[in-house]
């Protein structure tokens, strides 16, 4: 496991009714999951808190999110980003 | 067309709000407002609540002076309501100007567009008095214009900003992932009473995600040009009356239903209802001959106008489901089921008077979310 899984999951599990008592599958679109126009909003900003990111115009837009996985890796490049 | 008076069971200070925001037609209404404003009974300090809640403080100031009761209300009071009433027309003809300002740095890039809601309901529906309350100015534009438009008003002096929102970042994502709107813009001016002028320009009838839409291309066909009042020449493009009427009332729905606007204290008013009790009144004859009956089919759209029109009815006496056959639409039950998830508010069944009336607006509960698929289904 590295070291963001853990706490991404909490903040997704934080939002995510469906996620809760099932292991995270990163390959499942996230509205499957029960992300709404709402809660889609309450996780980004939860990431953005958790990992001291900010996400850039060009990363708010559905593709970002369409899955756990693809979410991670946009969280994991800004962290990346900000550590350079 | 006139309405029955309403009923006096919200009390003497609602009343009066109601028949303002209706439009007060005819001498029994008006004496109506005249015995309610001179009973004895009259908590003044919660019909200027009601009145800045409703945005409806210069339309109030404006009825005091016209039918004579200046000196029937509390000198100091008083006073506040002809403040308010001028203060309200000098943002007018600020808002006036710099609409055209907009509208020709928009018209002169080949842009599709229409001026929106209360810049071109002040003069229309209100009589240019200058009752019409307004925060910002209104447009509405294609999806595929929404780049070329945020140019043209950044080259205006217009920035996006978030600081009317209490979490500013939450309003910033919000706006770029639901694109119905631009983001809010700014434009300081500094003048004396308007230091900022807010411009919202939308891009869709509804919102992001909405299950049911109207095409803003079709909306947005022969415009109707309006002259400005008070600068010779001016013009503006307006939606032709099937169009007006139709954003108003889905504007009304999706503001009574998104639940960001109850947790903004956003949501109904009683001058929106106003304003499609204004716009059946004024174009009656256009929007029952036919032609928005179709548009409202084609598009899906009229159990959300029924909705609308069904509180309508039942909060001001009217009898528009009937006027528009609409009376087999509506259904709240069916449009819940068509919007679950913590976006939208529940259909409560609470009537809308009670609604309008509440001061605790947030305290509507929203709906569950909507038994999402596990991830095994």
């Amino acid at each position: 496991m590295d070291d963001i899984t853990a706490q991404f999951e909490e903040v997704l599990r934080r939002h995510l009714r469906s996620a809760k008592p099932n292991p995270i599958n990163y390959d499942v679109e996230l509205v499957q999951l029960g992300l709404d126009s709402m809660t889609a909003v309450a996780v980004l900003l939860d990431m953005e808190k958790a990992f001291n990111i900010r996400f850039p115009d060009d990363m708010l837009v559905e593709g970002t999110f369409r899955t756990a996985g693809r979410l991670k890796e946009a969280v994991r490049l800004l962290r990346e980003r900000q550590a350079s | 067309m006139t309405h029955p008076l309403p009923d006096q069971s919200l009390g003497p200070e609602w009343t009066i709000l109601e028949l303002l925001a209706r439009g007060v037609l005819d001498d029994s209404e008006r004496q109506m407002v005249r015995e309610l404003v001179l009973t004895g009974t009259l908590d003044w300090g919660e019909l200027l609540e009601q009145a800045v809640r409703h945005k409806m403080l210069p339309m109030l100031a404006h009825h005091i002076i016209s039918a004579g009761l200046r000196f029937d209300v509390p000198t100091t009071i008083y006073m506040h309501l002809e403040s308010a009433l001028e203060w309200n027309r000098c943002q007018i003809d600020v808002f006036r100007r710099e609409t055209i300002r907009v509208a020709q740095a928009l018209a002169s890039r080949k842009i599709p567009f229409v001026v929106t809601k209360g810049m071109t309901f002040e003069s229309t529906l209100y009589g240019s008095l200058g009752t019409r309350h307004m925060n910002d100015i209104d447009f509405m534009i294609r999806p595929q214009d929404r780049e070329v438009v945020m140019s043209a008003l950044q080259e205006l002096g217009f920035r996006p900003f978030f600081d009317w929102a209490k979490d500013a970042r939450r309003e910033e994502i919000s706006s770029r992932l639901n694109r119905d709107h631009l983001p809010k813009l700014a434009r300081k001016i500094d003048q004396p009473g308007t230091r900022i002028i807010n411009i919202d320009v939308a891009n869709s009838l509804t919102w992001a995600k909405s299950p049911f839409d109207v095409p803003v291309d079709k909306a947005l066909e022969n415009p109707v040009e309006q002259a400005v009042p008070g600068i010779p020449g001016a013009s503006i493009p307006c939606f032709r009356p099937e169009y007006q009427f139709l954003f108003t009332v889905l504007h009304l729905f999706r503001e009574a239903w998104l639940q960001k606007f109850v947790d903004f204290g956003t949501d109904v008013g009683l001058m929106k209802f106003g304003d499609v009790i204004r716009l059946i009144h004024r174009d009656h004859d256009k929007l029952t001959d036919g032609e928005l009956l179709r548009i409202m089919q084609t598009h899906n759209v009229t159990h959300a106008v029924g909705w609308v029109l069904r509180h309508i009815d039942e909060t001001f006496q009217t009898r528009t489901l009937e006027l528009f056959a609409l009376e087999r639409y509506g259904d709240e039950k069916l449009l819940g089921g068509q919007m679950q998830s913590s976006a939208y508010v529940s259909a409560s069944g609470q009537p809308m008077r009670e609604r309008l009336q509440s001061k605790s607006r947030g305290s509507v509960r929203p709906l569950a979310a909507a038994h999402p698929r596990t991830q095994d289904e």
